[in-house]
């Protein structure tokens, strides 16, 4: 990969990871640790035009998300009016370039979670697609695909008055203690008509692009968490077709088998299909479901029944303190 | 079935096996198919996979479930198609130790 120039540096730090960037990011400051290091750089057009002169790439020349393993072992990926991403073979690089149609935070949402998502992985650090909330100083995660409703049932904790403490991508650790998630950006990701019913800051939220009517929403200091916090369970959220027959909220234990599945399934990184990845993937998420309750939760997506949505999650967590 | 039961089931390379509880998940790295077993599922692959011959992993399923003889070959026999199908065994014929 060519090398940007260099210049002024930030340290960051978020995931669990430590990040340096030529530009400043809307991140919680480097406090120290970090089991993994991504450099982020910014770069001209004409650096990714020569990295990618023969790129044999894996989706249509017409799709709007363009994603190619290149001859020296880095990827690139790139979204059409969003900025387009360098990710050396080794994982502690990525290089940027934002589109000039997009915002700055919309770049850097994709930059921090989908992009970077491909450096962890590299770096044997293994993304769950997960929000997570903080219920008496314990993480509880929910665990789905796109548009399954994370962020939005997040949202209705955080108007409960609990902290988020990442949204979308989350890391978790196993240690002896048990596994910890760490936190993520202090933004949450809304569709306006639920930041409108749940967030309190409508003038600081900036949308996400011209093709949808999410919006970026940062948050305040009193509403996000920014140290790591135990994990204590993971609801598996049901897709929003199968949950449309639900009248009320209903959460069942997963079996450990379905448990694993159902985390192989919630991961945020699907392009990577190595051997050695899909091997880490498999003793990670078995792991995990040894160690962590995971359960379905279904639920009418009717935002007037996310509280009791919230209150069903909140007797399950406390019928586990019991 | 067209496995002989004195035949060796050996897991296919890439293949990666772990026990979850009493259950069983499995992911196949060249298909990069992921699998979950039931526990019974479970037993009936580590048995298979750790015995010196199919026969023998069905006398000690035999010994281990309340299931008839019969009921026991036929569903060993489709386990045996199941994992042969999703290449996730090999049958060894070359070790085959003779048939009890």
């Amino acid at each position: 990969m060519t090398e940007p120039e260099t210049g002024e540096r930030y340290r960051y730090g978020v995931y669990g990871i430590a990040i340096t960037s030529d530009t400043r990011l809307p991140l919680p400051e480097y406090a120290g640790g970090g089991f993994a290091q991504v450099e982020c750089l910014t770069a001209p057009a004409s650096v990714f035009l020569t990295a990618t002169r023969d790129a044999r790439f894996d989706s249509a020349p017409d799709s709007w998300y363009q994603y190619a393993v290149l001859q020296d072992g880095s990827t690139y990926v790139r979204w059409d009016s969003v900025g387009e991403f360098l990710v050396s073979a080794n994982g502690r690089q990525l290089v940027c370039r934002r589109a000039e149609e997009s915002s700055d935070e919309s770049f850097q949402v994709y930059m921090l979670a989908q992009a970077l998502s491909f450096a962890l992985v590299t770096q044997g650090v293994e993304p769950l697609h997960a929000t997570v909330v903080v219920v008496d100083g314990r993480a509880v995660a929910f665990l789905g695909g796109h548009s399954f409703g994370k962020s939005t049932l997040a949202a209705c904790f955080l108007d409960g008055g609990y902290r988020q403490l990442t949204d979308d991508l989350l890391v978790v650790k196993t240690s002896c203690d048990g596994v910890v998630a760490y936190p993520g950006a202090p933004r949450i990701k809304l569709f306006s008509k639920v930041a409108n019913r749940f967030t309190p800051y409508p003038m600081a939220r900036v949308r996400m692009n011209g093709g949808t009517d999410k919006h970026i929403v940062p948050l305040e200091e009193q509403s996000s968490c920014a140290i790591p916090v135990k994990l204590e369970a993971i609801y598996s959220l049901a897709a929003p077709r199968d949950a449309c027959r639900t009248t009320s909220a209903s959460i069942e234990p997963l079996s450990r088998r379905e448990a694993f599945l159902a985390l192989v399934k919630g991961t945020f990184n699907r392009r990577v299909v190595s051997q050695e990845r899909l091997a880490r993937q498999f003793s990670a998420m078995a792991g995990l479901a040894d160690l962590i309750p995971v359960k379905t939760l279904s639920y009418p997506r009717m935002l007037d029944r996310l509280p009791e949505v919230r209150d069903a999650v909140l007797a399950d967590h406390a019928q586990r303190l019991d | 079935m067209a496995v002989a039961f004195g035949a060796r089931v050996s897991v296919a390379p890439d293949v990666m096996f772990r026990l979850v509880g009493d259950e069983g998940v499995l992911v196949n790295l060249t298909t990069e198919r992921y699998l979950g077993l039931n526990p019974v599922g479970a037993r009936m692959w580590s048995v298979l996979s750790s015995a010196s011959s199919i026969h023998a992993a069905y006398n000690q399923l035999l010994g281990e479930y309340e299931v008839g003889a019969v009921q026991l070959r036929t569903d060993v026999e489709e386990f045996i198609d199941q994992l042969l199908a999703q290449k996730l065994i090999q049958i060894d014929r070359q070790n085959t130790p003779p048939q009890a």
